[in-house]
């Protein structure tokens, strides 16, 4: 047994561990006598660092392999732009039911198991976002029970586990916006395990570390939110993504922005812009512009905020978006405030509350009183400020608001009913607020 | 593909699987050749660690397997013990021990990290490393290269 050499196909299966395991043994115990002319021919065939380095050409040649690939990928491509054709009529047709009877079809018809549609629902999910959180969830729910359906034989394993955790990521992403912030920690999970079962490509796990770092940001986690950033910048980089790594630089700004790192959040922002496209991302431009603005006002770089305002103007405009039009304006009124142009604020502010209010957003709407009262303090209008602080709470009690940020709003009607409110006060009941809104059970200076 | 020299029925699927998450994903990738391009580098890098840990794994099964069979002659056990003594003594000292409570003393992982003092949570890659170079010993052993595996 020992003395018989192995053919030269058994040695070519042995380095592929291809045989079976009485095969190998054999195969094993020639080779332990130090025969040199089978350990010779197995070099051949052996992977780099365990065979001999060879030199000069491939032996191999790949014309054959790049014209079979070609085809497959053409024959792919047709299906797939089928699939792509069919996506928004398949959505039309799921948006006309309400969410329990989407899962039943979706779950009970086949025609609906296709990769676009699932991309659909996610993107719809994503556009939905800040405008409808409660719907934005349910589109990404779809997204991720349209996910577990579709075929690994026909789509790839490895890849349909990408398109999970990214459908989880969404979901996770959603949860965060409707401030269910532990089940989002619980969907980033799952989209994080799916990740390990998948391609490995880089870019898809930088989605989700971008999306889990808003989360982080929200957690007020902000050393894990900045890490996590961090990595989507170098992977973005690394491959060539200017996108990718301007959405780290931006986010990361914010997330400096809201730990109160003003300089950085500046300087993050700004570099982050220079990799944006507004054509092609408008929304990201608004936003990284409008944090950017808001940074400089609060950095007292008064002059560089209303350049930048001016020159930005035309993208607000250009968004349509009304809700973008009303943060715009409340740019301007809190610009024309730190110039000490008060009746121009206060007109602005009063404007804004009124879109705001007529939007159902009273919690923003409560933020921006607090600015108006800002104004009226600088002038002290204390009657007038009694009165917005008695108009403030019952907004809010009707609304569904953390206990904590009425046990503020309290505080501030108080003070407004003793004439104690002070620019400082106000300031501080602002920015507690801001904090409040995202992490229920941040506690209220004891000093305020 | 052609620097990696992967074998041609396996370019072909690492091609293929290649450009259909490029296809499936297009929407969101902005340079479709550079990320063409770096999955491929990376693939082939996969395909060729894999390979190389398939490898070593048959190697160690085939041993554990011939040390272990129960009714192997005397005559046979000592040719056995021989040939694989002397494979394991082109190895760097560490792995020659190691090795030796792995065939010899039939020992287990955590029970080898104990005896040559490793923590249990790395006696697995420096297990791996001295399979690579006894797998590296065998492909090679006519050579008389210098002890490896450090």
């Amino acid at each position: 047994m020992i003395e018989r050499h192995p053919s030269t196909e058994r040695l070519r299966s042995f380095s592929r561990a291809e045989l079976s395991r009485h095969q190998n043994r054999e195969v094993v115990r020639h080779l332990l006598t130090g025969c040199e002319r089978c350990a010779r021919s197995l070099a051949a065939y052996a992977p780099p660092g365990i065979g001999v380095a060879r030199t000069g050409p491939s032996p191999h040649d790949y014309d054959g392999v790049f014209a079979k690939a070609r085809q497959a990928f053409l024959w792919s491509q047709h299906e797939h732009l089928e699939e792509q054709r069919n996506a928004p009529s398949l959505l039309a047709a799921l948006e006309d039911h309400p969410f329990d009877r989407q899962v039943l079809l979706l779950m009970n018809s086949r025609k609906f198991w296709t990769w676009p549609l699932c991309c659909l629902l996610l993107d719809r999910s994503h556009e939905l976002g800040f405008r409808d959180p409660g719907r934005a969830v349910d589109f990404a729910r779809l997204g991720v029970r349209l996910s577990e359906q579709l075929s690994v034989e026909s789509y790839g394993d490895t890849r349909v586990a990408d398109l999970r955790a990214r459908s989880w990521g969404t979901l996770a992403n959603a949860q965060r916006i409707a401030s269910d912030l532990r089940a989002s920690d619980q969907s980033f999970l799952r989209a994080e395990r799916l990740l390990r079962k998948g391609t490995g490509d880089p870019l898809e796990k930088a989605r989700v570390l971008l999306l889990k770092a808003s989360l982080h940001g929200d957690q007020r986690r902000f050393p894990e939110a900045i890490k996590g950033l961090d990595r989507v910048l170098a992977i973005g980089r690394r491959h060539g993504d200017d996108s990718l790594a301007a959405k780290a630089l931006v986010k990361k700004g914010m997330v400096f922005g809201t730990s109160g790192r003003t300089d950085e959040a500046i300087d993050c922002l700004r570099e982050g812009l220079r990799g944006i496209d507004p054509k092609s991302d408008p929304r990201l431009a608004v936003a990284a512009h409008h944090n950017l603005i808001v940074y400089l006002i609060e950095g007292g770089q008064l002059q560089e905020a209303v350049a930048l305002l001016d020159a930005t103007r035309p993208l607000y405009e250009e968004m349509g978006d009304r809700m973008n039009l009303i943060r715009l304006q409340w740019l301007e009124g809190k610009i024309a405030q730190s110039r000490g142009r008060l009746s121009e604020a206060e007109a602005l502010f009063r404007s804004v509350g009124t879109a705001l209010a007529e939007q159902g957003l009273g919690y923003d709407a409560a933020l921006l009183a607090l600015d108006l009262a800002g104004v009226y303090a600088r002038q002290g209008r204390t009657e007038e400020m009694r009165a917005l602080a008695a108009e403030m709470l019952p907004s809010f009690q009707s609304r569904e608001v953390h206990r904590e940020a009425l046990a503020a709003l309290i505080v501030f009607q108080k003070a407004a009913k003793m004439d104690r409110v002070t620019l400082g006060l106000v300031h501080e009941l602002s920015d507690y607020l801001r904090q409040c809104r995202k992490t229920p059970g941040v506690r209220l200076r004891d000093s305020v | 593909m052609r620097h990696f020299e992967i074998p041609p029925e396996d370019a072909e699927d690492i091609l293929q699987d290649a450009q259909l998450t490029l296809l499936y994903k297009w929407e969101q990738i902005r340079s479709p050749e550079s990320w063409l391009v770096g999955t491929l580098k990376k693939k082939c890098i996969m395909y060729w660690r894999k390979r190389r840990s398939s490898l070593c794994d048959a190697v160690d099964t085939a041993i554990l397997d011939l040390v272990a069979t129960p009714v192997a002659p005397d005559q046979e056990k000592a040719e056995l013990s021989f040939d694989l003594n002397r494979v394991l003594g082109n190895l760097s000292a560490r792995c020659r021990s190691l090795l030796k409570l792995r065939y010899g003393l039939g020992y287990g992982p955590s029970e080898v990290a104990e005896q040559m003092g490793y923590r249990l949570s790395s006696i697995r890659k420096v297990t791996n490393r001295c399979l690579a170079a006894l797998t590296r010993q065998l492909v090679a052993v006519g050579f008389h290269r210098e002890p490896e595996g450090d």
